[in-house]
C-alpha cells in the first residue's frame, strides 16, 4: 500500500478505496463500467467464437469471466454490498476449477489427435 | 380461424416490440453515436482476427480503437459532472486493447500474455471500485496461478518447431472461423446487453447513505484495540457499547461507550477517532463471506476438490492415439528426416 | 440309435393305456360330481320325456378317442426320430383296432343294456364359462362322450374301417417310408381322433372341435404331395369352402347356446321337448322363429362338410390326396359327418317347416347333378369322386324325406362298399403307376395278381349300383327310395333319385366294363415308380422315385419295360375284408328292430327322436294317410321290385355300350351315340361349368376388388403414410447439417440466439 501510495493518482484512488465514507457512485458511472464490462464480454465471445485453438477458445472464456466480475463489482460498490465481491470470489472459484479439468482435457486431446485444432472433434456430428 | 388468430398474435408481438427501447439509452450516451460506434467497432473487430493478412489488422485495430474511444468520449459528454477517474480510462485501455490482442494473436503464448494484461488491468479497475481485495486475489489466481497453467499446457500441447519448419504455426491459429457471423452476433449482444444495462439504470435503488462504519458493532475487539493503541482509552478501559443515530436506513454509529475498571462509563464521540479506525474492504468482505455465505464457502470447496479428483482421474488416463494421428505424425517424420543415401542407420 | 426308438416307442405304447387308464380313475372322481348333477337333469327332464336324460357312462370309453391320439403322438414321435421302416403303420394298426375293440365293447354293452342309451361319460371339465347366476348365463362344454345308439352306429365304421384303411396305406404309402410316412400317419391318426371328438362329443363345442379338426386332416391329407401345385390347389379348395359351411354351424352353434342356454344334447333336447309337444299338437305358431333358423344355419355347415350343392366342388378335387384318404376321409367318414349332424340335431331340425324340405331337396338334386357329372368323366378315382357326391345327396333326401334310418343305413353300407371302390381304384393307380384313365386301361381283372383287385371292384359296383338283392347297397338305398316315395310331399323327389339310381348303375358299370375286364390293355401313367425295368415287387427302396419328381414324359417309352405291379397281401386282404363286410351288412337288413339291424339303432337315438310327433303333425295337418302309394302300391313294397329294375337296365345299358363287343381299350360304342346329345356331353365332362361359373361370380369379382383396395391402399392409404413420415425426414435432413459436430456452430447459435432473445427482451421493456 505504501508502494502504491508513493505513486501520485494512484494515492487517490487509495484514498478512495480507503475512505471511510467513500463517495456515492454517480449512476453515469456506472454505465461506464457496465460498457467496458460488456465490451470485453463481447470481444472473449468473438475469440471464442472465432478462435480455432482449444487452448485460446478456454483463454476466451476466461475473458468472458473477468466481463462478469467487473460488472459484479462495480454493482457491489454501486451499491455499497459487499455480495458483490463475495460472489467474484466464486467466479474465480470456478474459472479455476474449470481451467484444472479443462486443460486436462485438453492434454488428451491433444494426445489422442497431436491437434489443438476444435474442429477436428466432430465425432457427434448428425 | 387459427391461423389467423396466430398470424395476429405474431404481428401483434411485433407490433409490440418497439424500437423505443434501444432508444432508451439516451441518458447515458447518444444512442446513434452508441450503435454507431458499436458497428464500426465490429467491423474492426472483423478486421483484426487473424486471417493472413497483417495490414487489415492493424487497420482493424485502429477501427475498432476508435470506436472504443467514441463511445468513451459519448458516455462522457452526457455526464461530464461526474467523470470517472482518469485511471479509469487506462485501466480500459489497456483492458480492452489487450483482450482484441488476445484475440487475434496467433501464437497461444502470447495470447495468454496479453491475457495476463487484461488480468491486470481490470485489477486496476478492481482498484477504482475499491475492492482492493478482490483485486490483489485476481493478480494471484489469474495471473499467478491459471495462467502459468494455461502457459504449461500451451507448452505442453504444442508440437515443438521443427527444424525444417521453425516458425510455422498451426493452419487452425492463424486463420479465424466465421469472423463475420460471430462478430456480428458478438456486437448484437454488446449492444442489445449494453442498452438493456442503460435500460435498467433508472430502476436501480439510489445507493444507500455510506456508513459501513456500521460494521464496526460487530467487530468490538477491533475498536478497542485501536483506540488503546492511539491511547484515546486507558489500559482498564474496555469498549461497553455503541451509540447509534438511527437514520434512514442502517443506523450509523454516534460513537464508542467505553467503560473502565470501576465500572464508570464515558462515550468516545467519532471526532475523536483515530484515523484508523475504519473497516476495511478486506473486514467487510469477510465478514460478508462468513457470515452471509458460509455454505457458499462449502459449496465452492467441494467445487475445486471435485476439479482436483477430476484432473487426476483425467490425466491418469492412458489415450489411444488415433490412426488418423499416427500418420500424420509419421508424415512430419518423414518429411523432416533427411534422406540417408546409404539407408543404413 | 435304433434300438433305442424301438424301445422307447415300445415303453410309450406301454404306458399310454396306463397313463389313460390313471387318467380315468383320477376323472372317475370328478364325473361322480358330473353323474349327480346329470341325474339332477334326468329328473328334471323326466316330466316331459323320459328319453331325454341320459345316463352316466364308463370312464374307459373315452379310449376310444384317446386311443387314436396315442396313435397320433406315437407317429409324431416316429417322425422326431426319423423312422425309415414300416413302424407308424403298425403302430397305428394296433391303436386304432384297439379303439375299434373298445367301440365294439361300447357297442355291445349298449345293446345290452348295461350303459344306459343314452349316457354321458365326462372326461373332463373343458370350458366352463358363466357370467351370471343360473344356467342361462353359462357355457359349459365337457370333453364329455354322448353315447347313444347313433353314435355305436357312427364309431362301429369308422374305426373299423380306419383300422382296415391303415392296414391298406401300409402297403399303399410305402413309397414314402420317412418322414412323409410318418406325417401321413400322423395327420391319419389326428383325422380319427377329430371324428371321435365330433361323432362321440356330448355338445356341439366339441362337435366343433372335431370337425375344424376333420377339415384340418383333410387338409392335411389332400396336401400331402405338397411339391405338386394341383394337390396344394385343392387343399386351399377345400378348406376355403368348408370355411363357409363352418361360418354356417358356428353360427348355428351360437343361436343354439343363445337360445336353448346350453350347447350339450341332453339340454338342449329336453329344452326342444316343448316344440315337439307343441309340433304333435299342430301348434306350429308356437314354435319361434329362432328355434327354425337353427337348424338352417346347421345344415349350411352340414352341406359344406358332405359335399351338397352348393358347396360341392372341392370333394371331386380332394382326390388329389392319396387314395386311402380318399377312402376314409372322402367317402367313408369324414363326407358322413354332415349326415351326422342332421341325424343328431333331428328333433331341432323336426322343429323348423324349411329345413328338411331343404335337406331333401339340395340331397337329390346333388345326387341327380353328380350322377349326370360322373357319366362323362374319364377318370376312374373322380368318377367315385362324383358317386360320393351323389350317394351323399341320397342320405340327405333320406333324412329330408323323414327316413333317417334309410339314410343312416344308406351311410352304413356307403361306407363300405365305397372304400372299397376306392381302394379297389387305388390299388390300380398304384399298380399302374398313377394311371386312373378308362380309355388306357382294360381287362385289369383278369391280369395275373389282379383277381382280388376285380372281384372287390365288381362288389363295390354291385353295391353303388344297387344289383337287387344279394348287394347292400340295394337294400340301403331302397329303404331311401321307398321312404321318399312313402312320403306325399316328397314323390317328385322320389323320382328324382330313381332317375338317379339308374344313371349310377350305368356309370359305375361303365368304370367296371372298361378297365376290369375286356381285352387287355394297359398305358403306365406318369408316375414312373423306379422300379419299373426291374419285376422286384415289393421291395421298395427309400429312394423310390415319387410322382411329383418322377420323370415325366416318359409316356409310351417306359411302356415297354413297365411292369403292372400288383398288389401284395395288404392290400388284398383289405379288400377281401371288405367285399365280405359289403356282403354281411345285407344280414342287418333282417336283424334287429321291423326294418333291420340300423332301425333298431336309430328308433332308441336323437335321429328318431319325436318322429312320431312328425307324422302325428302331418296327419292332423293333411287329414290323409301318412303314407302314399306308388301306382296304388305300398311305396316301399314297390320299390324293391322298381329300384331293381332300374338297376339292370342301367347295368345293361353299361353292357351294351361299353363292353360288348369292345375291342380297344380307347373306344367304345357309347361314342357313336354322342352326337345324338349334342353338346350335353361336353358340358358334363365339364362338370357343367361349376366352377368356372363360381369363378366368375366370385372369385373374380374379389380378385378384381382386392386389387382396385391394393391400389387404393398404395396410393392414398400408404401416400398419407409416407407423407407422415416424410415431413419428420424432411426436416431431419434439412436441419442435420447445423448439427455439424464442431463446437463453434453450436456456440454461435447459441450467442445469436441469446444476442436476439436479449434484443427482445429490450424492445419490449419499453
Amino acid at each position: 500500500m505504501n508502494m502504491l501510495a508513493s505513486i501520485p493518482g494512484v494515492l487517490d484512488a487509495a484514498v478512495l478505496a480507503q475512505a471511510s465514507a467513500p463517495a456515492p457512485m454517480a449512476q453515469s458511472q456506472l454505465a461506464h463500467y457496465m460498457f467496458i464490462s460488456a465490451a470485453l464480454f463481447a470481444i472473449g465471445l468473438i475469440g471464442f467464437l472465432t478462435r480455432r485453438n482449444l487452448i485460446i477458445m478456454f483463454l476466451c472464456t476466461e475473458l468472458m469471466f473477468q466481463a462478469a466480475g467487473v460488472a459484479l463489482i462495480a454493482f457491489s460498490r454501486f451499491h455499497m454490498n459487499m455480495t458483490g465481491q463475495t460472489f467474484v470470489i466464486f467466479i474465480l472459484t470456478v474459472a479455476a476449477a474449470e481451467a484444472a479439468m479443462a486443460l486436462a482435457l485438453v492434454v488428451l486431446l491433444f494426445r489422442r489427435r497431436e491437434s489443438l485444432n476444435a474442429e477436428e472433434f466432430s465425432e457427434m456430428k448428425g | 380461424m387459427g391461423c389467423r388468430v396466430s398470424v395476429h398474435g405474431v404481428s401483434g408481438f411485433l407490433l409490440f416490440l418497439n424500437p423505443a427501447g434501444l432508444m432508451g439509452i439516451d441518458a447515458f450516451i447518444n444512442p446513434y453515436l452508441f450503435y454507431g460506434a458499436v458497428v464500426l467497432g465490429g467491423l474492426g473487430i472483423a478486421m483484426a482476427l487473424p486471417r493472413g493478412g497483417k495490414t487489415a489488422q492493424i487497420v482493424g485495430a485502429v477501427v475498432a480503437a476508435l470506436a472504443g474511444v467514441l463511445v468513451l468520449v459519448g458516455l462522457g459528454i452526457k455526464s461530464v459532472a461526474s467523470l470517472p477517474n482518469i485511471y479509469f480510462y487506462i485501466f480500459s485501455a489497456i483492458g480492452l486493447g489487450a483482450a482484441v490482442r488476445v484475440i487475434s494473436h496467433p501464437r497461444p503464448v502470447y495470447a495468454a500474455l496479453y491475457f495476463i494484461l487484461t488480468v491486470l488491468s481490470s485489477a486496476g479497475l478492481f482498484l477504482l471500485l475499491s475492492a482492493e481485495f478482490m483485486a490483489m486475489a485476481l493478480i494471484i489466481v489469474y495471473a499467478g496461478a491459471i495462467l502459468i497453467t494455461y502457459l504449461f499446457v500451451i507448452m505442453l500441447a504444442t508440437q515443438a518447431p521443427s527444424e525444417a519448419r521453425p516458425e510455422e504455426l498451426a493452419e487452425y491459429d492463424t486463420v479465424a472461423r466465421e469472423p463475420i457471423a460471430a462478430t456480428t452476433a458478438g456486437f448484437v449482444l454488446l449492444a442489445v446487453l449494453t442498452s438493456l444495462a442503460f435500460n435498467g439504470m433508472s430502476t436501480l435503488n439510489p445507493p444507500p447513505p455510506g456508513t459501513p462504519d456500521s460494521v464496526l458493532v460487530q467487530i468490538p475487539r477491533k475498536v478497542e484495540r485501536v483506540l488503546r493503541g492511539y491511547q484515546v482509552i486507558q489500559k482498564d478501559e474496555k469498549v461497553e457499547g455503541f451509540n447509534r443515530v438511527s437514520g434512514d436506513g442502517v443506523a450509523a454509529i454516534e460513537s464508542v461507550i467505553v467503560k473502565n475498571a470501576e465500572g464508570k462509563t464515558r462515550e468516545i464521540a467519532k471526532e475523536a477517532w483515530p484515523e484508523e479506525l475504519r473497516v476495511r474492504n478486506v473486514e467487510q468482505l469477510g465478514l460478508n463471506l462468513l457470515q452471509d455465505h458460509p455454505g457458499s464457502i462449502e459449496i465452492a470447496g467441494v467445487i475445486l476438490l471435485m476439479a482436483m479428483l477430476g484432473a487426476v482421474v483425467l490425466s491418469r488416463r492412458q489415450v489411444q492415439i488415433d490412426e488418423d494421428a499416427k500418420r500424420r505424425h509419421s508424415q512430419t517424420l518423414a518429411e523432416t528426416t533427411p534422406q540417408a543415401p546409404g539407408g543404413a542407420a | 440309435m435304433g434300438f433305442m426308438m424301438t424301445l422307447s416307442t415300445i415303453l410309450a405304447t406301454l404306458a399310454s393305456p396306463i397313463a389313460a387308464l390313471a387318467q380315468s380313475e383320477a376323472a372317475h372322481a370328478a364325473s361322480q360330481e358330473a353323474g349327480h348333477a346329470a341325474e339332477h337333469v334326468a329328473h328334471a327332464a323326466e316330466k316331459i320325456e323320459a328319453i331325454a336324460a341320459p345316463g352316466v357312462g364308463p370312464m374307459w370309453l373315452l379310449l376310444i378317442p384317446v386311443l387314436p391320439l396315442v396313435g397320433f403322438v406315437l407317429s409324431a414321435l416316429c417322425a422326431a426320430f426319423r423312422v425309415k421302416s414300416k413302424l407308424p403303420a403298425w403302430l397305428t394298426v394296433l391303436c386304432l383296432g384297439a379303439s375299434f375293440a373298445v367301440t365294439l365293447g361300447m357297442y355291445l354293452q349298449v345293446s345290452s343294456g348295461q350303459i344306459a342309451n343314452p349316457s354321458v361319460a365326462t372326461g373332463f371339465e373343458w370350458i366352463k364359462v358363466a357370467w351370471g347366476a343360473g344356467d342361462a348365463h353359462s357355457i359349459i362344454a365337457n370333453f364329455g362322450l354322448y353315447i347313444d345308439s347313433l353314435t355305436c352306429l357312427w364309431m362301429l365304421f369308422v374305426t373299423g374301417l380306419a383300422t382296415l384303411i391303415g392296414l391298406y396305406a401300409s402297403e399303399y404309402m410305402a413309397g414314402d417310408v420317412g418322414a412323409g410316412y410318418c406325417r401321413f400317419y400322423a395327420a391319419f391318426n389326428l383325422f380319427v381322433f377329430s371324428m371321435s371328438c365330433l361323432v362321440m362329443g356330448d355338445n356341439l363345442l366339441l362337435l366343433y372341435l372335431g370337425w375344424e379338426g376333420v377339415g384340418l386332416c383333410s387338409y392335411l391329407l389332400i396336401g400331402y404331395f405338397y411339391k405338386k401345385p394341383s394337390a396344394v390347389e385343392a387343399g386351399k379348395k377345400a378348406f376355403i369352402v368348408n370355411r363357409i359351411g363352418d361360418l354356417g354351424l358356428a353360427l348355428g352353434l351360437m343361436l343354439t347356446a343363445v337360445h336353448f342356454g346350453s350347447i350339450e344334447y341332453s339340454v338342449i333336447f329336453a329344452k326342444a321337448q316343448p316344440y315337439l309337444a307343441a309340433l304333435s299338437e299342430g301348434r306350429l305358431g308356437d314354435i319361434p322363429a329362432v328355434v327354425q333358423l337353427i337348424p338352417v344355419l346347421l345344415m349350411i355347415g352340414a352341406f359344406g362338410k358332405s359335399a351338397q350343392l352348393p358347396l360341392y366342388v372341392w370333394l371331386p378335387d380332394a382326390m388329389e390326396g392319396p387314395t386311402p384318404v380318399s377312402a376314409l376321409i372322402h367317402a367313408a367318414t369324414m363326407v358322413t359327418a354332415g349326415v351326422y349332424l342332421v341325424a343328431r340335431a333331428y328333433p331341432l331340425f323336426l322343429l323348423s317347416e324349411t329345413a328338411l324340405p331343404i335337406v331333401a331337396w339340395t340331397g337329390a338334386l346333388t345326387a341327380l347333378l353328380a350322377a349326370t357329372i360322373g357319366m362323362a368323366q374319364f377318370d376312374i378315382k373322380r368318377i367315385m369322386a362324383y358317386s360320393t357326391v351323389s350317394q351323399l345327396g341320397y342320405m340327405f333326401a333320406g333324412l329330408g324325406v323323414l327316413t333317417s334310418t334309410g339314410a343312416a343305413f344308406h351311410v352304413f353300407t356307403h361306407a363300405f362298399f365305397k372304400a372299397m371302390l376306392f381302394l379297389s381304384c387305388g390299388a390300380v393307380m398304384h399298380g399302374f403307376a398313377g394311371q386312373l384313365d378308362l380309355r388306357k386301361l382294360s381287362g385289369v381283372g383278369s391280369m395275373p395278381g389282379w383277381r382280388v383287385v376285380g372281384i372287390a371292384m365288381l362288389v363295390g359296383c354291385l353295391n353303388l349300383a344297387g344289383f337287387p338283392v344279394i348287394t347292400s347297397g340295394y337294400w340301403s338305398k331302397d329303404m331311401i327310395l321307398g321312404g321318399a316315395f312313402a312320403n306325399p310331399h316328397m314323390v317328385a323327389i322320389g323320382w328324382i333319385l330313381l332317375i338317379t339310381a339308374g344313371l349310377t348303375a350305368y356309370y359305375t358299370f361303365r368304370v367296371y366294363f372298361r378297365v376290369f375286364v375286356g381285352p387287355k390293355y394297359f398305358e403306365p401313367g406318369d408316375e414312373v415308380h423306379g422300379h419299373a425295368g426291374d419285376d422286384h415287387g415289393h421291395d421298395h427302396g427309400h429312394d423310390h422315385a415319387h410322382a411329383d419328381h418322377g420323370d415325366r414324359g416318359h409316356g409310351h417309352d417306359a411302356h415297354a419295360h413297365f411292369h403292372p405291379h400288383a398288389p401284395g397281401w395288404a392290400i388284398n386282404t383289405v379288400l377281401a375284408i371288405l367285399a365280405v363286410a359289403a356282403f354281411a351288412v345285407i344280414g342287418l337288413r333282417f336283424v334287429g328292430g321291423h326294418e333291420g339291424w340300423v332301425s333298431g339303432l336309430i328308433e332308441h337315438s336323437s335321429a328318431n327322436y319325436g318322429g312320431h310327433a312328425m307324422y302325428a303333425a302331418a296327419a292332423s295337418h293333411g287329414g290323409e294317410h301318412a303314407h302314399a302309394t306308388f301306382f296304388g302300391y305300398d311305396a316301399h313294397q314297390a320299390m324293391m321290385y322298381v329300384s331293381g329294375v332300374v338297376g339292370f337296365i342301367g347295368i345293361a345299358v353299361a353292357f351294351v355300350l361299353h363292353y360288348a363287343g369292345r375291342t380297344t381299350a380307347a373306344k367304345s360304342r357309347a361314342d357313336a351315340l354322342l352326337p345324338l346329345v349334342g353338346p350335353l356331353a361336353k358340358w358334363a365332362q365339364g362338370k357343367w361349368y361349376v366352377d368356372e361359373l363360381y369363378n366368375a361370380i366370385i372369385r373374380v369379382p374379389l380378385l378384381v376388388a382386392a386389387h382396385v383396395f391394393h391400389l387404393i391402399d398404395k396410393a392414398i392409404v400408404d401416400g398419407i403414410v409416407d407423407l407422415f413420415g416424410w415431413v419428420p425426414k424432411f426436416t431431419g435432413s434439412s436441419l442435420r447439417p447445423s448439427q455439424s459436430g464442431v463446437l463453434h456452430g453450436y456456440a454461435l447459435s447459441m450467442a445469436g440466439g441469446l444476442a436476439v432473445l436479449v434484443l427482445i427482451v429490450v424492445m419490449v421493456m419499453r
